[in-house]
């Protein structure tokens, strides 16, 4: 189930608020659990039992690390036990076709078929949830969740179960037990959640028909100035479309009592790689630090160590987004500007004029998601040499078609990608703001719902990871 | 600090009020089992079983369902349209709001193997069936009215298209491209439906009649008579732009007493009428000629001249009733609906002269075409 759906607005969370206030306290995480196996089972209902396979796995695992924590060995063979385990589902149902696929081309392989495993949504989101808690434990970083519902309530969180932010443990183990409700924190969501839909159905959906145009562009049609065009507007479309989705995450999860840690920042006005990276999906970064690049060594054993671990960090970083070569590559991409950046790079940007350093981040950024969005390599080569100049020439009257339809929308996303409204917003004076808010999200109710029911196209980006 | 609360507490109520407000009235309307406006059914609720929910199959049609009945489904479609224009786009659901209320699809890049199997089936047919084959394919108003597209508008040139059909149809081609062309200042297409008007079709006869070497009857001979001033079609409804005026209907032949129709709507013979006019009750006002799509139409004209076959779409509708005179018997077989061996009928009524006639986009698309290659 998505957020942005008539199955979702409409009936699946007016429900879904109502039997959670309704319950009294102490009944509430269990109706929280069984409403999340629902969301998750509605599109794929044998996964449900993966759901509860991984709940019941780490909750036991969990316990075992936190028993034999005076036994250091023992307990460390627990948390290598949740590592492979979740790690092995991930493999199995999201990489084992890819590791086919490619292993065929090798002769003493060549008779090896494709299994057809269909990607369980989320399963790149939770399995990494499920390891932060192991290891949450076992670092003493956060205490042993001993209530099975409680723990499955984490595992299976509706509001962030698909895709993301991926909440560590230790950053909620507390709202599992306890957590404050109040008219405040459930207006404060409303108005995440309505941010988020606007984002995902009224900016993301819009612009990603434009990239639709130019992704299935025939080579001898594509120019350069066409393959900029869809490239922005594919920019503009997975910003919004994740940021959007993240929004709502966090929106509903204050509905409910949750606070979850921001996701994205702007990521757009950022002045440099490095800090892109820590402004564009913030979750999935800390995870890799958190849980990869520090346990590697980090910065601290020697420039060489250290570009070595930026390298494998991001080449699983890029994998993580799927399983194609094309997420390699542009992982890969990333460390590779990120060691220059480290090298010198950085310490230039910081003296150069803003305007430049804005431009070589958004240049290098635009570039990077032709890598992401084309999972095609030889496609992605083609449309990349249009970028810069190896197309159907300069440009052509379609290209003017479509940047006059989509100037409007493209000027309200490039406005949207900075802090400016935001800014704006809270210049206004106290009264007016109490009057605008409420105006704003009835519009954007309204306005998204025209939207949704007319659904022939809202496809959802992230269902992949 | 208490205005605060007050505040917060109006978006929380606003917030729940819509969607369970929503919840509630989509609760207690009844469902539609069709659309009007979109001119299609509209999902039912689907009936529950194991089965089908762990194929995946209940949740996805569910999901349908709601969406199709959602309470005021129309005017939120309307509402849509209405954003997306006012966001200086010029098109909806890929149709292209043009000069004038003219709605105009955008003709797609035609599948490349349909259209082989499909222009290869006509040209096997017209070199072995043994009597003379001509072949009319009708642009779209997107192409004859270009002028009245949006600004650099994308759309396939059909011109160039039919000119390379027509070098492989090895039938006598009709130059129908021309003819439209030529009174493209006319209404000779519907703004919000993709067919030609009957005006439209009267140029298509005029071809033809060139192609087969008879005299067309002028157009000044007929009576031209609005039967319909409120008329929505096809691309009004797939468009969901809603800020249009109707279109007319002007039909110019007349009914007579001597026309003898049989129609096989149902899949046996009936006696079928020129005009059905209680259709110009109904969404789908087009169908008024012959009572609309059907298998087979079997026409005993009253006049002298040879037997005509045409293997047709909807555009014939409007284009059948000018042949009358020229011909005694007119035979109109859709092989979207009519499965059975056009060589075999051929043989078995004496036909004398036989005409392909489709509206381009669907000859590029449609999926039976290739049964006129069946030996």
């Amino acid at each position: 189930m998505v957020f942005s759906s008539i199955l979702f607005m409409f009936i699946y969370l007016p429900v879904v608020l109502a039997l959670y206030y309704l319950s009294p306290l102490k009944w509430r995480c269990v109706v929280l659990f069984v409403v999340n196996l629902i969301f998750y089972g509605w599109g794929e209902p044998v996964y449900v039992s993966l759901m509860i396979f991984s709940t019941v796995v780490d909750y036991v695992l969990g316990m075992l690390v936190n028993k034999y924590r005076a036994n250091d060995k023992k307990a460390r063979i627990f948390v290598l036990c949740s590592v492979v385990i979740n790690l092995s589902l991930l493999f199995f149902f999201k990489y084992i076709d890819f590791f086919i696929t490619n292993l065929a081309h090798i002769p003493a392989f060549s008779s090896l078929k494709p299994l057809g495993v269909s990607l369980p949504i989320g399963i790149s989101f939770y399995t990494f949830q499920t390891m932060s808690y192991t290891i949450d434990v076992y670092r003493n970083d956060s205490p042993v969740q001993r209530n099975i519902i409680k723990f499955g309530d984490y595992v299976s969180l509706f509001p962030q179960l698909i895709a993301g932010p991926i909440v560590r443990y230790k950053d909620v183990a507390e709202q599992l037990n306890e957590r404050e409700h109040s008219v405040e924190k459930f207006a404060s969501g409303v108005q995440r959640f309505v941010v988020g839909l606007a984002k995902k159905v009224l900016l993301a959906n819009n612009i990603g028909m434009l990239w639709d145009v130019y992704k299935a562009m025939p080579a001898e049609e594509l120019t350069t100035l066409g393959a900029w065009l869809g490239i922005i507007a594919f920019s503009f479309q997975i910003y919004f479309d994740f940021s959007g989705y993240s929004d709502m995450a966090i929106g509903l999860g204050r509905m409910i009592g949750f606070e979850f840690l921001e996701n994205f920042n702007y990521p757009y006005i950022s002045k440099s790689i490095t800090e892109f990276w820590r402004r564009w999906h913030i979750s999935l970064g800390t995870w890799f630090r958190e849980y990869v690049y520090i346990p590697l060594g980090g910065n601290r054993k020697g420039t060489l160590r250290t570009f070595l671990n930026i390298f494998i960090v991001w080449a699983i970083t890029g994998f993580w987004h799927g399983a194609s070569w094309n997420y390699m590559l542009w992982g890969i991409y990333y460390a590779i500007l990120l060691m220059i950046e480290k090298a010198f790079l950085l310490n230039w940007l910081k003296k150069a004029p803003a305007f430049i350093a804005h431009i070589y981040t958004l240049f290098l950024v635009v570039v990077g998601w032709a890598l992401f969005a084309i999972e095609d390599l030889g496609s992605c080569l083609t449309y990349v040499s249009a970028m810069f100049g190896g197309g159907a020439g300069f440009t052509n009257p379609t290209v003017s078609y479509y940047f006059m339809s989509y100037l409007p929308s493209l000027i309200i996303m490039a406005f949207a990608s900075t802090p400016l409204g935001v800014k704006l917003m809270n210049r206004l004076p106290v009264k007016s703001r109490q009057i605008a808010i409420p105006v704003l999200i009835a519009f954007v109710l309204i306005i998204s719902t025209a939207y949704l029911v007319d659904a022939t196209y809202n496809p959802f980006l992230y269902f992949r990871f | 600090m208490k205005r605060q609360k007050i505040s917060s507490l109006i978006q929380v109520i606003l917030f729940l009020a819509f969607i369970g407000g929503f919840f509630i009235i989509n609760l207690l309307t009844p469902d539609r089992t069709f659309s009007e406006a979109e001119n299609r059914m509209l999902e039912q609720a689907p009936k529950f079983s194991l089965d089908s929910l762990f194929s995946g199959k209940f949740t996805t049609s569910f999901e349908t369902y709601i969406t199709d009945q959602f309470a005021g489904r129309d005017g939120w479609i309307g509402l849509k349209s209405f954003v997306e224009l006012a966001l200086q786009k010029k098109e909806n659901n890929g149709v292209y709001l043009g000069e004038n209320g003219t709605l105009l699809t955008r003709f797609e890049k035609p599948d490349q193997k349909r259209l082989e199997t499909n222009i290869g089936a006509v040209s096997k047919f017209a070199g072995g069936i043994g009597v003379p084959v001509y072949f009319s394919l009708i642009p779209s108003s997107t192409e004859i009215w270009a002028d009245k597209l949006p600004k650099n508008a994308p759309s396939v040139d059909q011109h160039e298209l039919i000119k390379d059909l027509y070098l492989r149809s090895g039938a006598n081609n009709v130059d129908t491209y021309s003819a439209l062309y030529e009174h493209r200042d006319e209404y000779i297409y519907f703004r919000t439906d993709h067919h030609w008007t009957p005006l439209g079709a009267y140029y298509g006869y005029r071809a033809f009649a060139e192609a087969m070497g008879f005299k067309p009857s002028s157009l000044d001979s007929f009576t031209p008579n609005t039967v319909s001033e409120n008329f929505y079609g096809t691309t009004y409804s797939s468009s969901g732009i809603r800020s249009v005026e109707p279109d007319k209907i002007v039909i110019f032949v007349e009914d007579y007493e001597g026309l003898s129709i049989t129609n096989y709507t149902t899949g046996s013979a009936e006696e079928g009428v020129l005009y059905d006019y209680s259709r110009l009750e109904t969404k789908d006002k087009y169908s008024m000629f012959f009572g609309g799509n059907t298998p087979l139409l079997q026409i005993k004209t009253g006049h002298e001249g040879p037997k005509l076959l045409i293997i047709r779409d909807s555009y014939a509708d409007a284009f059948i009733p000018f042949l009358f005179e020229h011909f005694s018997e007119i035979h109109a077989i859709d092989l979207r609906y009519n499965k059975s061996s056009v060589r075999d009928y051929i043989a078995e009524h004496g036909i004398d002269e036989v005409l392909i006639s489709y509206g381009l986009s669907n000859f590029v698309s449609d999926a039976n075409v290739f049964l006129l290659g069946r030996q």
